[in-house]
């Protein structure tokens, strides 16, 4: 084959190689597209709509008695959460990375077995049973604590990996000089593990926020239920969805999770300064 | 201020290593106490029993009059200053000073005007808003020192604080430390494998081998007439000579020569002849008294060379020779020890005998 010939082919190969990632990345991206037009569409339907711009959805938004509410119940839901998971997975954390227990590996790994049972499927009849019988359901905190048990195992098992490479020289240190436990956890391993600490967090507000069956389940009051399952009640009596709704609704529903997420990187991010001169 | 007293100190890891063996030890107060020995003897074991980090297995520690044995290292008034010095790595310099402050719940006030007066003592004074990456080597020992000297605490306890800063600024950091010990007055216990490091800095010294105190002297008694084969070895920065020798008439006989017997001892007791290099001197003329060799590696030192005689079978006889005086290699030459530099030790790696 000629030379000419050779690189014509390859030029082909390229353009189709381009096409095709070219289509896919637009198959990916439409539902985004979608989340960002479609609110401010005149009429919005399925469909990508055709430009143009109105603000009317947002005024039915707002006029519906549980939608802005429900986000506030997602915040309040996510946050304790979040807050829940990372103190009890760090504080469980630290002291199974710096206390020598006979099997605990094992236990640890048992553990996070046993986790995705427990806030999965195969659970929710004995929890929502047992929370029954306590007359928690409808009960916030009750179901913060569910959500936290169900995310504790792994949090704990990340965070471990985080307590262990601290070097212990840092926390002995502190020590000789009279600190308490919690004073060094406070003031040597947290922030030294900050960057663990806020995954944790962000990992378990985005676990909550989209989380539908727990609250379903456990929350019957619409005035108390997050927005994950507000948003199954959009739909007028015919069992049409209302676009209005739901295409505003999902926007409003996204920002707080990205937010959360540029804000902790922002702050938090993945630094480590070393103290430790090899 | 306070002294330091070990008696009967054990260490026996969970695994079984026993680190620390029965060990008394006296410290006196303000004292630059050296705790010498090769890698691995026990000595990180020791200063973190001294510290608390480590409980005895058996034994008392006390610090001052207080019997501390049964408590925590941070009631012990101690101020350790660890290898890697374990900076805290999110603060700054400033923050790191005034740690031991912060945990005694001074006011942020007073401890940063606090850790600002010791920094400065300590030529901090310009990277106090620093983190700890952002210094080299030699800044972040002082930052260490200097947050053991702000705790202010009845002893320092210090592990291995220069092994982790090159050659030349260890010896400017050694004259430093021993200078800030001095005007500070602190009992303090230093760790080091290195017996230069001691030699040079300790009041006193404890030559440690497999958990147990093989001496402890003066850098001159230790250096000058070192009590087992074991401290005349690892002690000196040219290896002793160390000889097998037996005793005949009065006089020893060595595979390179006889030399006057500096003792009273029975016929064919077998002894070890120790002689530091730099008390021999080099002949290239047959000599009475001498170790004869023949030349072969010349080593520089600096300002003389280390030349090593070969004795055919035997131990090598290593002479230190003044600069400009090296004999040539494969030339024969004789070894005269100087009077009084023979140290005798029972063969097989025993005590001084003389
Ligand atoms: N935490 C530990 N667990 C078990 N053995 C240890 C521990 N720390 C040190 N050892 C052992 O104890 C001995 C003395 O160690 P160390 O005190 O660190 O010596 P040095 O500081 O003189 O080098 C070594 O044999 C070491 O392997
Ligand atoms: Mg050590």
């Amino acid at each position: 084959m000629s030379a000419p010939a050779v690189l014509a082919r390859r030029a082909m190969a390229r353009v189709g190689l381009y096409v095709f990632v070219g289509l896919v990345l637009v198959f990916f991206a439409l539902p985004l597209v979608w989340l960002v037009t479609t609110p401010f569409a005149r009429t919005p339907s399925y469909r990508v709509p055709a430009p143009s711009f109105t603000l009317h959805n947002f005024r039915i938004l707002w006029d519906n008695p549980y939608a802005v509410r429900s986000i506030g119940n997602s915040l309040v839901l996510a946050g304790g959460t979040a807050v829940l998971a990372v103190v009890f997975a760090g504080t469980a954390a630290y002291a199974l990375s710096r206390v020598r227990l006979p099997g605990r590996d094992a236990v640890l790994y048992a553990v996070l077995l046993l986790s995705s049972i427990v806030t999965g499927t195969a659970a929710m009849v004995p929890i929502f049973l047992m929370l029954f019988q306590l007359d928690l359901i409808d009960n916030r905190l009750a179901l913060v604590l569910v959500l936290t048990g169900g995310l504790l195992p792994s949090a704990m098992f990340i965070l471990k990996d985080f307590m262990d490479t601290v070097p212990r020289s840092y926390e002995e240190s502190a020590r000789v000089f009279g600190a308490s436990p919690f004073q060094i956890l406070r003031h040597v391993v947290a922030p030294v593990v900050r960057p663990g600490l806020a995954t944790i967090a962000v990992w378990a507000v985005v676990q909550v926020w989209g989380n539908f069956l727990l609250p379903y389940i456990l929350l019957h009051d619409p005035a108390k239920q997050p927005a994950a399952v507000i948003m199954y009640t959009f739909y007028d009596e015919g069992g049409q969805p209302n676009f209005a709704l739901i295409s505003t609704f999902s926007l409003l529903y996204s920002v707080p999770v990205v937010l959360c997420y540029l804000v902790v990187n922002r702050r938090y991010g993945f630094r480590f300064q070393g103290g430790i001169k090899g | 201020m306070a002294g330091i007293g070990l008696s009967g100190v054990t260490k026996t890891y969970p695994g079984g290593v026993t680190a620390v063996d029965g060990l008394d030890l006296t410290v006196h107060d303000g004292e630059f106490f050296a705790l010498l020995g090769p890698s691995g003897c026990g000595k990180t074991t020791l200063l973190r029993t001294i510290a608390g980090l480590e409980q005895a297995s058996a034994g008392t520690v006390s610090i001052g009059d207080r019997d501390v044995t049964r408590l925590a290292p941070g009631q012990r008034d101690v101020a350790m200053v660890f290898q890697d010095y374990a900076l805290f790595p999110h603060m700054t310099v400033l923050d790191n000073i005034a740690y031991p402050l912060r945990v005694k719940r001074i006011p942020r006030a007073a401890r940063h005007d606090r850790a600002r007066e010791v920094g400065a003592g300590l030529d901090l004074a310009d990277l106090m808003a620093r983190r700890p990456a952002e210094l080299s080597g030699g800044q972040q020992q002082r930052v260490a020192l200097a947050r053991a000297v702000v705790a202010h605490p009845k002893a320092f306890l210090f592990d291995e604080p220069l092994s982790n800063l090159d050659a030349r600024l260890r010896l400017s950091a050694r004259t430093f430390l021993k200078r800030l010990q001095r005007d500070l007055g602190i009992t303090t216990v230093f760790v080091t494998h290195d017996q230069a490091e001691a030699l040079a800095m300790a009041d006193r010294i404890a030559v440690m081998d497999a958990g147990r105190i093989r001496q402890v002297g003066t850098p001159r008694e230790v250096f000058g007439r070192p009590a087992t084969s074991f401290v005349a070895h690892f002690i000196g920065s040219t290896p002793m000579n160390l000889l097998d020798a037996t005793v005949t008439g009065g006089r020893l006989t060595l595979a390179a020569g006889t030399l006057p017997c500096p003792a009273d001892l029975p016929d064919d007791t077998r002894v070890t002849v120790g002689i530091r290099p730099e008390y021999l001197t080099y002949s290239k003329d047959p000599v009475e008294d001498a170790l004869a060799g023949t030349v072969g590696i010349v080593e520089h030192l600096g300002s003389s060379s280390l030349v090593t005689l070969e004795t055919d079978g035997a131990a090598p006889v290593g002479v230190v020779v003044e600069e400009g005086a090296e004999p040539e290699p494969g030339t024969r030459g004789w070894a005269v020890p100087r009077p009084g530099r023979v140290l005798l030790y029972r063969a097989g790696g025993g005590d001084l005998l003389a």
